[in-house]
């Protein structure tokens, strides 16, 4: 390419005002994509949604010690698929009972408490699965202390089945967003093409190949588009932060914002700005080959 | 017949005594003393029977007052337990209705939990119900409401369970009011019947009061009759008594007068049993039932003087005589049937009383130790022998001058 004029960024210096708008709205809209995929990546979905709310209770025997449902609650939280495992006695146990039903207070004024302690445990958003459930209730089963597990075994098949379908869904939508990108991508490289057609019918009069052209002008698509998804996923992903900061009660629904610097963070982002430069390398090829072929 | 019978037919019996023994040997003087004599004596003997007579019916009345108060003691007695009994019937009864009304008391308090934990438990199961349907606690959290409806459920199942113990305590103090009121039933009938038999006890009592004051009026009458007996009985004796010293006087002036060796003879006699040749002994083997002198008779309450005493000895025992002697009398005595006196001479007498036989005839000498009579036979096998020694008209202890067994 020495000697004569890189065909690199041709369309930049051909038509710089609009593509800087469309630039612009690109940026724009993989910040808004990057949130979503950070969003869905911390989430699970709607699983940790769905971890937050799920939880096992395994009731202790009334007899069972303070001390000893402690260490029992202790034990259960270093299972593997266990978030977490909280110790509730008998009087907080009342008062949360009460909580739910405050017309009983009265009503049992002399005949005390007939609550027991219990556990309360939570599952990994990422083990929130049928087995890893069966898993933790066979466990507490075996424990003499516990009197019963309630595992919502009868809704939680349900619950999963939900989850997964509002994770397909989720991802659907950030899917169709992703392929509503490369549509419009495509759209405003067609457009700009057929606006530049003039400038690429003199160069290729000049000697300048299609293909060669419409090579350079993907890989600068490619190139801008991975920047940009990059670019606005980072940009998502400090809002993200932010949001996650001042609103601590996202954390339930989104999760810690620890976990954005996590290395699996990183890749995510990196494979997602590849997929949107394929997309954008894509999107332009398609939008020359439409251009040349004529009016759709 | 009592005692008092027996003095004063001793002090009689020493008349008659002297009378039979010195009538015979009287002067022909002194006829008109004798027939004075035999009048009084006659007298006497009839005041003796009426004595007797009376003494009889107030033995009687005084048995028949013993029986009496032993009855109304022993009825008495009866009351006292039937009273005791009462009370302690009165004090179940009492205790019976304090548990009675405990027990009610309870059974009312459990009815009245009973009800206020079935009401509490309506009431919850209501709350429950509403919070049902209204999604008790966070519906974004079914593992809470999951939870929360377990809890109810123990709560509910721990209500369910306090009624059924409150419904179990009710059932069990039930039972018991209703064996506590059984109990309590049993025992008023069963006072209301030992109430009947104390009043049967009380009027048998009043009525045993009243025959026993009837006794006692019919008591002192005869006494005071007695009384009024005996101190004609003592005029009487004194009567004789006198008549005896006059006697005396007679035979003594006639001795005087016929002079001699007759006049020597009394004067020679002994005038103390110590002195009687040959000694005394025995007249049987036996134990003195009944001492001489001044003794204290439990039965009438009152002093008595004994003349003689009395040996107890198996039934037909041989009598002997306690000394020389010859027969002055031998015949019936009321109240000491047959009756052997012996003269000793000197003025000594023994008497033996309450015999079956004589053995030997009036006038006839004895010996000491001679079979004069035996005792009567006796389903006990026991008799009693009535024995008095007399010396110059005085009645000494026989157990001073014999050895008897005490």
């Amino acid at each position: 390419l020495s000697g004569q004029p890189s065909l690199w960024w041709i369309d930049w210096r051909l038509s710089r005002t609009p593509l800087v708008r469309e630039t612009i709205g690109r940026f724009l809209f993989f910040c808004l994509l990057g949130f979503a995929l950070l969003s869905l990546l911390l989430s699970g979905g709607v699983r940790r949604f769905l971890s937050d709310r799920y939880t096992i209770t395994a009731v202790l025997r009334a007899e069972v010690p303070s001390a000893e449902a402690e260490g029992l609650a202790r034990k259960v939280a270093a299972l593997p698929p266990v978030r977490s495992a909280a110790y509730r006695d008998p009087e907080a146990a009342w008062k949360e009972f009460l909580r739910a039903y405050p017309g009983l207070d009265p009503l049992r004024g002399a005949g005390g408490n007939p609550l027991p302690g219990y556990i309360e445990l939570r599952i990994r958003p990422d083990r929130l699965t049928r087995a890893d459930v069966d898993l933790v209730v066979s466990a507490l089963r075996s424990v003499s202390h516990v009197e019963q597990v309630l595992a919502g075994e009868e809704g939680l098949p349900r619950l999963l089945r939900a989850g997964r379908l509002a994770s397909w869904v989720c991802w659907g939508i950030f899917g169709a967003f992703f392929a509503g990108f490369f549509i419009v991508g495509r759209l405003q490289e067609r457009a700009r093409a057929v606006a530049l057609a003039g400038d690429f019918a003199f160069l290729a009069e000049r000697g300048v190949p299609a293909g060669r052209l419409a090579f350079l002008r993907a890989a600068a698509a490619a190139v801008s588009g991975f920047l940009l998804a990059a670019a606005g996923t980072a940009a998502g992903g400090g809002a993200l932060f932010l949001s996650l900061r001042k609103f601590p009660f996202l954390e339930g629904v989104i999760g810690s914002p620890s976990d954005l610097l996590l290395p699996r963070t990183a890749a995510a982002v990196a494979l997602f700005s590849c997929g949107a430069a394929l997309l954008s390398a894509a999107a332009s090829l398609l939008g020359w080959r439409a251009a040349r072929s004529g009016p759709e | 017949m009592t005692r008092g019978t027996r003095r004063i037919l001793s002090a009689l019996l020493a008349a008659v005594v002297s009378l039979g023994i010195l009538f015979p040997t009287a002067a022909p003087a002194a006829r008109d003393v004798a027939r004075e004599l035999r009048k009084e004596r006659g007298r006497l003997l009839k005041m003796k029977e009426r004595e007797e007579k009376t003494a009889l019916e107030l033995t009687e009345a005084l048995r028949k007052e013993k029986l009496s108060k032993g009855r109304v003691g022993e009825l008495q007695a009866l009351l006292t337990r039937q009273r005791s009994l009462l009370s302690r019937i009165d004090r179940q009864v009492s205790a019976l209705n304090e548990r009675l009304e405990r027990a009610e008391k309870a059974v009312r308090e459990l009815e009245a939990a009973h009800g206020q934990a079935r009401t509490d438990l309506q009431r919850a199961e209501v709350v429950a119900f509403a919070g049902q349907r209204a999604g008790a606690g966070d519906p974004w959290s079914p593992s809470a409401r999951e939870r929360e409806r377990h809890f109810m459920r123990l709560y509910l199942a721990a209500d369910a369970e306090g009624i059924a113990r409150i419904t179990r305590a009710r059932e069990r103090k039930a039972e018991e009011l209703s064996g506590l009121e059984r109990q309590v039933a049993v025992t008023e009938r069963k006072m209301a019947r030992e109430k009947k038999v104390g009043d049967t006890l009380l009027s048998r009592q009043e009525e045993e009061r009243r025959r026993l004051a009837d006794i006692e009026r019919e008591k002192k009458r005869k006494a005071k009759e007695l009384k009024s007996l005996r101190a004609k009985i003592a005029r009487m004796e004194s009567v004789v008594s006198r008549v005896e010293r006059q006697v005396k006087e007679r035979e003594r002036r006639a001795r005087k007068g016929a002079g001699g060796s007759a006049a020597r003879e009394p004067a020679e006699a002994p005038r103390r049993f110590a002195s009687l040749s040959g000694g005394l002994s025995a007249p049987l083997t036996g134990k003195i039932v009944t001492r001489f002198g001044r003794q204290h008779d439990t039965t009438f309450d009152v002093t008595i003087e004994n003349r003689g005493v009395e040996i107890e000895a198996p039934s037909g025992a041989s009598v002997k005589s306690v000394g020389q002697g010859e027969v002055a009398f031998a015949g019936a005595v009321s109240g000491f049937g047959n009756v052997l006196i012996v003269q000793h001479g000197g003025g000594l007498f023994s008497v033996y009383g309450r015999l079956e036989t004589f053995l030997v005839k009036q006038g006839e000498a004895v010996k000491k130790g001679t079979v004069v009579g035996s005792l009567p036979g006796s389903p006990s096998g026991k008799s009693v022998l009535y024995l008095e020694l007399r010396a110059g008209g005085t009645a000494i202890d026989p157990t001073s001058a014999i050895p008897l067994d005490r």
